[in-house]
């Protein structure tokens, strides 16, 4: 089942009474399956946060269509459904931590009991309990990013928007909201995560997709997106044996400092034959790796690239 | 309707986090206090046939009406300007980045989130003068031992003109996201313009001679709140318990608040945050 569908959304800003525009979104066809956490990447200004506010209907598309739970996102009935923590959230300075969750599970449709227990059990989550009866004003930023997660849940909702979650957040307060969200995501939630820490983002989610000026520029899982799929490392266990001599159009080889080699190759196939080969010389392989990037290295390659494409 | 509630509940809140109640209570006290101080130097029977010297017909309720109106007339004026200032934040406050989006990412729809906030607006200023009012009555009533209800319906009338001057204030921050532009408007139109047009339209209307400026003069009377009727005369008539004599700038204020409402809630509706 398709939790969020997009089908070539755009969004164009005016500015300056209608003379300056600007496209912040571009014909963006996106689907995320429930029950997954996906991870919108993008530097400042992709569009990532515009894409979470037209699916919530903070702001409105220029163009195309979007659905959450197969529900055209015009109408408000589906928000019950859905938790969001968004970037510089503001709560009522004048409100207490227990306040602020009461009024947002109110607004979110939930009363009584209900409401009074799930309170507890959310600052209990995001270990706030000490602070239920403190004025949110006296909350630290890493607080501030906590009771904001605790409000996007507060509901039980089935789809959950963050953005940035851990802006402001210390290493361990960051683990510890990542557990969180794996642990909802084994619940069986979708989170839609816009994060600028590549490194989390590659340590919890299914899928990831990268946002540049608008423009989807690749979606797909973080094993695909950081897989060098033609390149493999190969260790040897012999240091006198030169597989240099066995460099050919097929086999690009370079020797590396510890030893082993870096061998790019066309396809699958040819590796194989490569193995043979040093199989046949009778020695014995010790390791041959597939070569990854880092989620980031994929992200500033990409960037990178597509900055230069549009120069030229 | 929950939804509504809600919305005009936490205004309510935020009101009283922001000391507008005590604001208001602290001036209400005040005058309380000092009518209770004057009436406990006033001897109630001499006064009375003081008053009543050479005027047979003044009966005791219009004399105990007109000391009402005497205290409350400039007090409802100054309460109405701190109610002006106090409650414009109410919608820009609530239009801030951070705040907003997290309004609308609830399972409400916009014209509940706006309706709420006016309506809690309306109440926070409704209360206060509510209780200046009452507290007013009280003491001369008890001083006099002479209950006239139909003072406290001066409430309504006060608040009426607020909510003229509310729904103003409500679509200047709907449109600029500012306090500053819909408060100023509306002291414009209270201090200034009212007035004026009121003038014009009692005394002055006769004396224009040019076809041409009457007739915008005349849109003008209809078009802009007439907040100056409400706070007199009609006022004047409600508290003396007379019943109001001519309907029209109630019929026509509450008219413009329908349309100027239903304007910012087109407006919010189609604006992206």
């Amino acid at each position: 089942m398709t939790a969020i569908e997009t089908s070539s959304l755009e969004k164009i800003y005016s500015t300056s009474f209608g003379k300056q525009k600007v496209q912040a979104l571009k014909e963006l066809s996106l689907s995320v399956n429930e029950g997954t956490i996906f991870g919108l990447l993008g530097p400042n200004g992709a569009g990532k946060t515009t894409l979470i506010k037209l699916l919530l209907g903070i702001t409105f598309p220029t163009f195309g269509s979007a659905k959450i739970f197969n529900e055209d996102i015009s109408g408000y009935d589906f928000k019950k459904r859905i938790g969001y923590l968004p970037e510089n959230h503001k709560y009522p300075p004048y409100l207490k931590g227990g306040e602020v969750l009461h009024f947002f599970g109110k607004l979110s449709g939930m009363e009584g009991q209900q409401l009074t227990k799930k309170i507890d059990e959310m600052l209990e989550l995001v270990k706030l309990s000490e602070w239920k009866k403190t004025k949110v004003k006296a909350y630290s930023k890493g607080m501030m990013q906590r009771l904001g997660l605790a409000q996007s849940i507060i509901n039980d909702p089935e789809l959950i928007f963050l953005d940035e979650p851990t802006d402001g957040v210390d290493p361990i307060g960051r683990k510890e909201i990542r557990d969180i969200l794996l642990e909802l995501k084994s619940r069986g939630k979708t989170i839609f995560l816009n994060s600028h820490l590549l490194s989390e983002v590659e340590l919890i989610t299914d899928r990831v997709g990268i946002l540049n000026k608008g423009s989807l520029l690749r979606e797909g899982s973080v094993k695909e997106l950081t897989e060098k799929k033609e390149e493999y490392t190969i260790n040897i266990d012999d240091n006198d044996y030169d597989l240099l001599n066995h460099s050919d159009s097929s086999h690009q080889i370079t020797k590396l400092s510890d030893g082993s080699y870096s061998v790019k190759v066309d396809d699958v196939r040819s590796i194989n034959i490569l193995i043979d080969k040093i199989r046949s010389d009778g020695k014995i392989i010790k390791e041959v790796l597939l070569q990854k990037s880092t989620l980031e290295d994929m992200f500033i390659s990409l960037i990178s690239k597509a900055e230069a494409g549009e120069e030229n | 309707m929950r939804n509504i509630f809600i919305i005009t509940w936490f205004t309510l809140r935020e009101a009283m986090a922001r000391k507008v109640f005590l604001f208001f209570a602290g001036i209400s006290i005040l005058v309380l206090l000092g009518s209770i101080l004057v009436f406990s130097l006033v001897d109630t029977q001499s006064f009375i046939s003081t008053m009543t010297q050479g005027q047979a017909d003044l009966v005791v309720s219009e004399i105990i009406a007109k000391l009402e109106l005497l205290i409350i007339s400039p007090l409802a004026g100054l309460c109405l300007l701190l109610a002006i200032f106090s409650s414009a934040s109410f919608v820009p406050v609530m239009l801030e980045k951070g705040t907003i989006d997290l309004l609308l990412s609830k399972p409400i729809s916009r014209p509940q989130l706006l309706i709420g906030k006016y309506l809690g607006g309306l109440l926070v200023v409704f209360l206060n003068i509510l209780f200046l009012i009452v507290g007013v009555w009280l003491i001369i009533s008890l001083k006099f031992s002479y209950w006239e209800f139909s003072f406290l319906l001066v409430s309504l009338t006060v608040t009426f003109a607020f909510a003229v001057l509310y729904s103003i204030i409500v679509l200047f921050g709907v449109i600029t996201r500012s306090s500053i532009l819909g408060m100023m408007v509306a002291y414009l139109i209270f201090l200034i313009l009212s007035p004026l047009l009121q003038l014009y339209k009692a005394e002055l209307h006769t004396f224009i001679e040019n076809g041409f400026a009457k007739t915008i003069l005349d849109g003008l009377y209809y078009i802009i709140p007439q907040t100056a009727e409400l706070m007199g005369k009609i006022t004047v008539e409600v508290a003396a318990g007379h019943g109001i004599e001519n309907y029209s700038p109630v019929i026509t204020s509450f008219f413009l608040l329908i349309l100027v409402m239903s304007f910012s809630i087109f407006l919010f509706r189609k604006k992206d945050f």
